[in-house]
């Protein structure tokens, strides 16, 4: 049970997929009314991601805080020609990148309720996407970590190909080529280091160790091109300035759930592939060029916010705000402090958590009124109490408020970031600051245009409350984005192992020159 | 040479003779029905194809005649190279007699001479790859080439598969010509059609007339340039496959395909492949940084020409150039193999090309109905929740065809790309090259899954019925492109025998 339940978790929701599948199959035949089936397509998906969300918590359960390792792993023989193997386990960093997408997914089921076309290759798209989505943050084999990362590439192509909005097309395709690009060069990258660790493993875990204990040396100028394929592949996947291209028209496109677990999941791919991959294979090389990958962050974080500000459409603005949170992270990776790095991984999944339910809140106004341009609303409280109340509290989350979760994350990262012997590093958290204060202003300004104020337009003033379902999918996250706020001990600690040794991993490379 | 060193061994040609009187069987059963025996004649075809698989394996585990063995005098080389291949070659055989069955219905085509021309190009494509001497494979060249040229027009009252045969047939003379002309060249040199003895000669040194050798290498190799489909030498491509019935396009695009490579592969690993005395080396650096060069533009040429194509059997075209190129460096850096010439990639790299392309053709020649009318990319608009048992398997096709895991392509392109990284340090720009090149492919690769899935249904799109023949053709290539995408192992195993140990 131990080593099996990270398999379970991740391939819980592609045995689902199969059930809809061969559902389909053999009842659909029968001429039955196919409203009631797309209602048990709705349902039999939104059990599997409860299931593989209760997985997870077994996952939790047998987790030792204690322990930088992956743990509960499962290393077996896999393509044993290629010396590639089945290993999946989850460490500190993992651990809450897996339970985050178990835990959304639930969420971008409920949020997709609606969806009348398709329901059931929509379903099956989804539950494919979970578990290339869970089995990229579990695999510790690179070969395995590859095949994921693209896994999960297909499914999101198809949800904003077929059910996205009036520019879906132009949108997939962009999404698509954008991210396989990126991943192709890593290809290369990871046959390169596989070779120069002896051509004996993929193990990511292994090389990384025999890369901090230097019996792998990777020669400095290879190590430059590898780090760049790798960070390449990660950056578009983040996606930091320059490369955050597909992401406005990928959101804008996507319907609501595609957009939830893009912000929510799909982008922490990159961080974490950043974490995993870049900083422990790639120690000298990232400390080198962490000067110019804050520039890229800040310029992100700065932009990012101003394009924000200046959007009609809610659905861009949180799109934006995406670019500009996700700046945050990549520089609290970038500044190699524990405290920074905790930071990061913590402000990884509050942006999962808040900014999910930033695309929940504009997605269930869209589907009253079919349009997200600020302009059309005002006043929305006045109609849809309970609607407002929620959405206040995701915004204020996201803007990083005290006592809610995206202040803990945004915090720890200034702070690490300050101390941090990276050059620079004071002025690009001072820059990085301006961001916080900027994502207030667009978020808030936002507020009242679309929730306070006088109902301004007839349409508006009947809109419906939340139902039953919609608050079933938000009231957990603004929970959670409380919770998370209040206690972040309850999630840091059981990561501190593993940022630790990533972070030693940094400090022994011993480049790091005092500054400042 | 006496009696006993030919070795007149019929069980190391069992294939071949299967094939071949599979051939004459269905000429006969043709001859004496009355109108047709459509079904009988498929069975038939299947039945001996199958036969000759069985074959085929019995000769792998050393049944039938013992590895390494030669016969006729050293006319056969009994190897893995040649069985490996040949599998490759019988897949694609079964493959277009499945799917002709309901294409000679369709069409109201005799079908007795249908199948008689596909067993009889099967039999000279399996003799291509057990040839030991250049003349066996000449030989198999033409036998399969002109059966080919025969099927490409096999619809003749459609100017379309006229101009396909005709340029098919008038281009591939051309291209046998100057294989014909490098091999009188080649035995001029050395004195010797064998391929073991041309190696020992250029081995010893005992060319007579060095630039003779060079030169019958270099039109040997355009030939089988062209034969492959290899740019400069692909011109012919594009308008053949796309004239040609689409179950014969989806046969030449494969089964030629991989018979050729296998040749090319004994020709040049074997027969050209000894780097050690003053002209071999010469000769031996001149082919190798050749066909880099053709890699490299095959591969350019291709992916670049077929993202402008809309037509779906035209830009396939354009993509089996392509994946030529791809083959081409694993065939370049094969060279580099840690005892001798490793032919592992290639061949596992054809052997999942086959099974892609030939489920890509078996779901366009469906779709495209009696007369290949529909093979534009447009007619495929929305069609893809309409017919999802085909629009689905198309997709995988087409995304294992871009390299996308867990597919087969995906797996195929790994192991040359991850072989020739290693083996050949001072090749890894064509590492870089194929990479990005494999990144263009992406894009046109997704335009026909756009087109089906994205865009809505067009008016009058009938949906075609999948019959039994085109179930099971579609379950054995996805199987196949899911089983190597996933499961390599065995496969892989069977490739490691792939050593042609060199005469240093």
């Amino acid at each position: 049970m131990n080593s099996s339940i990270v398999t379970i978790t991740t391939f819980l929701p592609a045995a689902g997929a199969v059930l809809l599948l061969l559902h389909g199959l053999f009842w659909s035949r029968q001429g039955a009314d196919e409203g009631r089936l797309d209602e048990q397509y709705r349902w039999i998906t939104l059990l599997v991601t409860l299931a593989t969300f209760a997985a997870s918590l077994v996952l939790l359960s047998g987790f030792d805080q204690s322990q930088a390792g992956p743990q509960l792993a499962l290393k077996a023989p896999w393509i044993g020609a290629l010396n590639v193997s089945y290993y999946v386990g989850v460490d500190g960093i993992s651990l809450w990148l897996v339970i985050l997408t178990t835990f959304l997914m639930p969420v971008a089921v409920l949020a997709s309720w609606h969806v009348g076309r398709r329901v059931r290759a929509y379903m099956i798209f989804m539950l494919v996407l979970e578990t290339g989505m869970i089995g990229v943050f579990v695999a510790l084999d690179m070969f395995l970590f590859y095949l994921f990362f693209e896994l999960s590439l297909v499914p999101m192509y198809f949800l904003i190909g077929v059910w996205g909005g009036e520019r879906r097309i132009y949108a997939a395709v962009k999404f698509f080529v954008y991210t396989v690009v990126g991943s192709l060069l890593m290809l290369v990258a990871i046959i390169a280091v596989y070779y120069l660790n002896g051509g004996t493993t993929f193990d990511v875990i292994e090389i990384a160790q025999n890369v901090a204990e230097r019996r792998t040396v990777i020669p400095e100028g290879v190590a430059l091109w590898l780090w760049l394929a790798f960070a390449l592949a990660f950056f578009i996947k983040v996606p930091l300035f320059p490369f955050h291209t597909w992401l406005p028209d990928a959101h804008v496109e996507a319907p609501t759930a595609g957009s939830i677990i893009l912000a929510g999941v799909l982008l922490k791919m990159g961080t974490y592939g950043l974490l995993r991959f870049n900083l422990p294979l790639f120690p000298e090389t990232s400390v080198a060029m962490a000067p110019y990958v804050m520039v890229l962050a800040v310029i992100g974080i700065i932009y990012g916010a101003l394009v924000a500000m200046v959007q009609p459409d809610m659905k861009k603005l949180v799109a934006y705000s995406s670019v500009s949170h996700m700046g945050f992270i990549v520089m609290g990776i970038f500044a190699f402090t524990e405290l920074s790095l905790q930071g990061a991984l913590y402000q990884m999944l509050n942006h999962g958590i808040s900014t999910g339910a930033l695309f929940y809140c504009v997605g269930v106004i869209y589907d009253r009124r079919h349009t997200r341009e600020i302009a059309e609303f005002g006043g929305v409280a006045t109609p849809m109490p309970r609607y407002s109340t929620l959405f206040v509290i995701v915004s204020l989350s996201s803007m990083g408020l005290p006592l809610l979760n995206g202040f803990i994350g945004e915090f720890l990262i200034l702070l690490g970031t300050f101390s941090s012997r990276v050059p620079y590093a004071r002025l690009f958290a001072v820059l990085g600051a301006t961001g916080v204060i900027l994502s207030a202003v667009y978020l808030l300004w936002m507020l009242q245009r679309v929730l306070f104020g006088e109902v301004t337009r007839p349409e508006n003033e009947r809109l419906a409350d939340l139902d039953w379902r919609e608050q079933a999918g938000l009231i957990p996250l603004a929970l959670l984005a409380i919770v998370m706020g209040v206690a972040p001990m309850l999630f840091l600690r059981a990561s501190q192992p593993a940022i630790e040794k990533v972070q030693k991993g940094i400090e022994g490379s011993k480049v790091i020159r005092v500054s400042n | 040479m006496n009696l006993n060193e030919l070795n007149l061994n019929y069980f190391a040609i069992l294939p071949e003779i299967i094939t071949a009187v599979a051939g004459v069987i269905v000429m006969l059963v043709d001859a004496f029905s009355r109108d047709g025996a459509r079904r009988a004649n498929a069975a038939l075809a299947v039945a001996g194809l199958l036969a000759a698989l069985l074959a085929v394996v019995g000769l792998w585990t050393g049944g039938l005649a013992p590895a390494g063995a030669t016969a006729f005098g050293g006319m056969v080389v009994v190897d893995e190279l040649r069985l490996f291949f040949s599998g490759i070659i019988v897949v694609a055989g079964i493959v277009a007699a499945l799917l002709a069955a309901r294409f000679l219905r369709d069409e109201a085509l005799p079908p007795g001479e249908f199948f008689s021309l596909l067993l009889f190009a099967t039999t000279g494509m399996l003799l291509m790859a057990g040839a030991g001497d250049l003349v066996m494979v000449f030989l198999g060249l033409e036998i399969s080439s002109i059966t080919t040229y025969v099927l490409a027009g096999y619809r003749r009252h459609d100017l379309r598969a006229n101009e396909s045969s005709l340029k098919y047939f008038l281009l591939g003379s051309f291209a046998t010509a100057f294989l014909l002309y490098g091999m009188a060249l080649t035995y001029g040199a050395t004195g010797t059609t064998n391929l073991e003895a041309i190696r020992q000669a250029i081995a010893q040194g005992a060319v007579s007339y060095p630039s003779l050798l060079l030169i019958g290498a270099g039109m040997m190799l355009v030939g089988f340039g062209f034969k492959v489909a290899s740019a400069p030498f692909h011109l012919w491509t594009p308008d053949v496959y796309e004239g040609a019935p689409t179950l014969v396009t989806a046969f030449m695009a494969t089964g030629p395909k991989a018979a050729v490579f296998a040749a090319f592969l004994r020709v040049f690993a074997i027969g050209l492949n000894a780097p050690a005395a003053g002209v071999g080396l010469q000769l031996h650096t001149t082919w190798l940084n050749a066909l880099a060069v053709i890699a490299v533009l095959s591969m350019t040429i291709g992916n670049v020409i077929a993202l402008s194509q809309r037509n779906i059997k035209r830009m396939l075209a354009y993509s089996s150039i392509a994946h030529a190129g791809y083959t081409l460096v694993g065939f370049v850096t094969g060279d580099r193999g840690p005892v001798g010439f490793y032919w592992g990639p290639v061949a596992f790299y054809m052997l999942t090309y086959t099974l892609m392309n030939l489920g890509a053709f078996a779901v366009i020649q469906l779709l495209a109905r009696a007369g290949d009318e529909r093979t534009e990319i447009a007619d495929y608009a929305g069609i893809g929740f309409e017919a999802p048992a085909l629009s689905f398997p198309l997709a995988i096709f087409l995304l294992s065809l871009a390299g996308i895991p867990p597919t087969a392509g995906f797996m195929g392109k790994f192991y040359v790309f991850s072989f020739a990284w290693e083996s050949a340090p001072d090749l890894r720009w064509l590492v870089i090259a194929a990479i990005v090149n494999s990144i263009i492919s992406i894009y046109y690769y997704l335009y026909p899954i756009v087109v089906m899935f994205f865009r809505p249904l067009q008016p009058g799109f009938v949906k075609p019925r999948v019959g039994g023949a085109v179930a099971a053709v579609l379950i054995i290539t996805l199987a196949g492109t899911f089983y190597l995408g996933l499961l390599p192992n065995r496969v892989l195993g069977w490739t490691s025998k792939a050593q042609v140990s060199r005469a240093r």
